[in-house]
């Protein structure tokens, strides 16, 4: 009937959580995978992964290695790998990522700018013998 | 050499047969050593304080987790070894570091599995399991280049090692303390009452913080006996404390 304690006890690998009612400001750099539930002023830093959750609200500048986003942003992000916006993100600010994907009804205000590297056509010279 | 301290508690008629159990034991695996016992006139602190100019190699206590923790918080070199007896009800700690009750914990002691781990720090005290901090409201935590703090009322701590399940497990022998903050359940509906607290917890992990109050000297709860007061300066000891603990302990 109830829920236990253990279904919503985030892994290990989670290092830090920043929940609905907790507010952090200043220059936040972590070295494992962050959860923003709540409110954050400033920066972030993390080579891992960053969640935002859907009552998550960001006004930060931010640079991750993968990004899911639900809540808002506001701010420029550098994602060096994926950026994924579900229906309810809204990030308004400059993207740089490698890989993007947004879901209908995500807003995105600013520059995007994808960082694969566009390799350059160059025809093939027939070589005369 | 063995020292072992007596709480003052095991003077109780119930704890005597126990006890005489132990000593047997002790005497049986040659681990025996000179027995100290608290009472009014002698001191946990003092008690403790001879033991190591003694250069007493072994400290055992007998007692619980509030005698442990004590005499952890005076230990002023990690040189001590530091094993335990427990006894009574109030053991967590020793659960947790794999130490059976009463008799069974002198194989523990007698086999010498020693680790290393961490210890907290508190304006200089040191604490093993936590410090608990009963209205993050009233403070601001200021660690590395961020601070944090908290709108709605709710509890903090900053935990070096588990005592109750929490939202993370905390490995003392990580070189870091999880500070965890716990807001108070709004209990807006009857199954919402049963919902647990830790789904909206927060944990960041630190070396160091700085716990500011606002205005006024907040207390601050280390290992849930000894009261500080705001501003506490809070770090991390690693591998502070060689403890000997038994293979069933939670961390590895």
């Amino acid at each position: 009937m109830f829920e236990k304690d253990e279904q919503k006890s985030p892994s290990r690998e989670v290092e830090t959580i920043i929940g609905p009612s907790v507010k952090v400001e200043g220059n936040f750099s972590g070295d494992g995978n962050v959860i923003v539930d709540g409110s954050l002023q400033g920066t972030l830093k993390t080579r891992h992964n960053l969640r935002v959750g859907k009552e998550a609200k960001i006004k930060a500048d931010i640079q991750v290695a993968n990004l899911t986003v639900a809540g808002e942003i506001r701010g420029n992000v550098k994602v060096s790998e994926r950026t994924e916006l579900s229906a309810s993100a809204k990030v308004i600010g400059n993207l740089e990522t490698k890989i993007l994907s947004v879901e209908p009804g995500a807003v995105l205000q600013g520059k995007v700018t994808m960082m694969n590297e566009i390799k350059e056509f160059t025809p093939e010279k027939n070589v005369q013998k | 050499m063995y020292t072992y301290i007596y709480d003052s508690y095991l003077n109780d008629k119930k704890y005597q047969n126990a006890l005489f159990r132990i000593e047997s034991r002790l005497l049986e695996l040659g681990i025996n050593g000179r027995i100290e016992k608290l009472t009014i006139l002698k001191s946990l602190k003092e008690l403790v304080a001879d033991a190591v100019d003694r250069k007493s190699e072994t400290l055992v206590i007998v007692g619980n987790d509030e005698t442990l923790t004590r005499a952890i918080s005076f230990l002023p070199s990690h040189n001590t070894i530091v094993g335990m007896i427990p006894m009574g009800p109030k053991n967590e700690i020793a659960e947790l570091l794999g130490i059976p009750q009463e008799v069974d914990a002198c194989d523990t002691v007698s086999r010498r599995i020693i680790e290393h781990i961490d210890l907290g720090k508190a304006n200089g005290q040191y604490f093993l399991s936590r410090l608990e901090i009963p209205d993050m409201t009233k403070v601001k935590l200021e660690c590395n280049g961020y601070s944090i703090s908290m709108s709605h009322s709710g509890a903090a701590f900053i935990c070096n090692m588990d005592l109750q399940k929490g939202p993370v497990r905390c490995n003392p022998q990580d070189g870091v303390l999880e500070a965890v903050i716990q807001p108070t359940e709004d209990h807006r509906s009857f199954t919402e009452v049963f919902k647990k607290k830790f789904s909206h917890s927060s944990v960041f992990p630190i070396t160091s913080a700085f716990l500011r109050g606002f205005g006024e000297n907040v207390p601050v709860l280390a290992d849930g006996y000894t009261t500080l007061k705001t501003p506490v300066v809070i770090e991390i000891a690693p591998k502070q404390l060689q403890i000997i603990v038994g293979g069933r302990r939670s961390f590895s």
